[in-house]
């Protein structure tokens, strides 16, 4: 499927697209396009809009587009509810809801600042979240030491 | 030059290579080596090794190797100093000196687990790094719904309050210059917020709903703007070519019954009424 949403990614759209592409649907294309222009541009694409109102697939009160995917296609991994929380309280400048939002939403805008091309961005994003995530299945036990000869 | 340290980096041994290579020494070559053959490899190599115990470039009490590094070349780019922080929480397990140090980590760790090559890891973290330092230097005030809009309105009030502090009586320019900017966005479909604003000038927002309404048909500001609002939807309405769900998403109401209910407020009609009325003429 197409999926379309908004340009200049940086949270939820990016993280939205990540997640699709591992957990819904492996052969998911994305396009992105000016605001106005999404609705139009779904119909003639039969692209599925995303993150925007009035789309299915959007914020729902204080949750956000991530959100909506986990509920809808029932995925129940645990690493992907804890990406949830970290992505909704940096999507919501709500960045007491997980103590790494902060650092996502740096990375995050900073990314955005640096790469001004959509598909860049978001390939680049997919390796933070592939990170976020292999960190919350694998090794969110571990801690940093200064303990180089352990 | 060359600099080594040990293999498998995380945080302190991207970083620093980071910091190295952007404002140290572009050309450096990092070398990474198993723990305990970094001495004797730095000899063969004539590299310099770093962040590993009883080398220059290390750990000092409770500041790490990054830190070392930013008082040793002076490096007063006040951008810097946050990085440091965030990196120096991270690097040393306390997440709370800085808001960013425990995302930093996850995703550090996450690109650790996921890159066996160290150099691999280098590059992604190169990008992680400069991402921060970007955020540092332009973005920390930042907050993510704020839209550009908000920045121009705010520089807008900014000048405004700043001629008021000067006592001038002269007609407020502010006044005429925001209200062709509101109607150049109303056409964009931007949410405007004036707490968000306030908040920003750290002014109370009924100070500046108040001074607004004397420049703006004794409008409120969010009134104001609703009604552009409103008008926008109307003159959307002569087109067949969108929906009254479209019309309302396409002047700023993110909900239908909403939109019907202060459109029927301020024309005295529902959405469709309007319309059909519109088409008999």
């Amino acid at each position: 499927m197409k999926w379309i949403t908004r340009e200049r990614p940086k949270i939820d759209r990016i993280a939205c697209p990540w997640l699709i592409k591992n957990f819904v649907d492996k052969k998911a294309e994305f396009i992105y396009v000016p605001k106005e222009e999404v609705f139009a541009r779904a119909k003639e694409l039969n692209a599925i809009p995303y993150d925007i109102p009035g789309a299915e697939y959007t914020h729902e009160q204080d949750h956000c587009t991530f959100d909506f995917i986990i509920k809808k296609h029932n995925l129940t991994d645990p690493s992907l509810h804890q990406i949830a929380m970290i992505v909704r309280g940096a999507d919501t400048d709500r960045f007491q809801l997980a103590p790494q939002a902060a650092g996502l939403w740096a990375i995050s805008a900073g990314l955005s600042y640096n790469y001004k091309n959509d598909f860049e961005m978001l390939e680049v994003g997919m390796k933070i979240y592939d990170a976020l995530y292999s960190w919350s299945k694998y090794v969110s036990d571990e801690r940093h030491h200064w303990n180089p000869n352990p | 030059m060359k600099w080594i340290t040990r293999e498998h980096p995380k945080i302190d041994r991207i970083a620093c290579p980071w910091l190295i290579k952007r404002f140290v020494d572009t050309d450096a070559e990092i070398i990474y080596v198993p723990f305990n053959e970094v001495i004797e490899k730095a000899n063969e190599l004539h590299a310099t090794p770093f962040d590993v115990p009883d080398v220059e470039f290390s750990h000092y009490g409770d500041q790490c190797t990054f830190d070392y590094f930013v008082k040793k070349y002076q490096l007063n780019d006040p951008a810097i100093h946050t990085i440091a922080v965030i990196v120096r929480g991270a690097d040393t397990d306390r997440h709370d000196i800085a808001n960013q140090s425990s995302g930093l980590w996850a995703i550090s760790a996450g690109l650790a687990y996921n890159n066996e090559d160290d150099h691999e890891l280098l590059n992604k973290g190169m990008m992680i790094y400069d991402a921060l330092y970007s955020w540092a230097k332009y973005l920390q005030q930042e907050k993510h719904t704020q839209s550009p809009f908000e920045n121009l309105l705010l520089d807008v009030f900014n000048k405004f309050l700043k001629e008021k502090g000067r006592g001038t009586r002269k007609p407020p320019a502010w006044a005429k210059e925001l209200k062709e900017i509101i109607q150049d966005q109303i056409d964009t479909n931007l949410s405007l917020s004036l707490k968000e604003i306030s908040k920003n000038l750290e002014v109370h927002p009924s100070y500046l709903s108040r001074e607004f309404s004397k420049y703006f048909e004794d409008l409120s500001f969010g009134e104001y703007i609703r009604k552009l609002r409103i008008e926008k939807a109307t003159q959307l309405m002569h087109s067949p070519k969108y929906a009254l769900t479209e019309i309302a998403y396409l002047t700023g109401f993110s909900d239908q019954s909403h939109f019907a209910r202060i459109f029927k407020k301020y024309t005295g009609k529902s959405p469709s009424a309007y319309r059909k009325s519109i088409n008999k003429k």
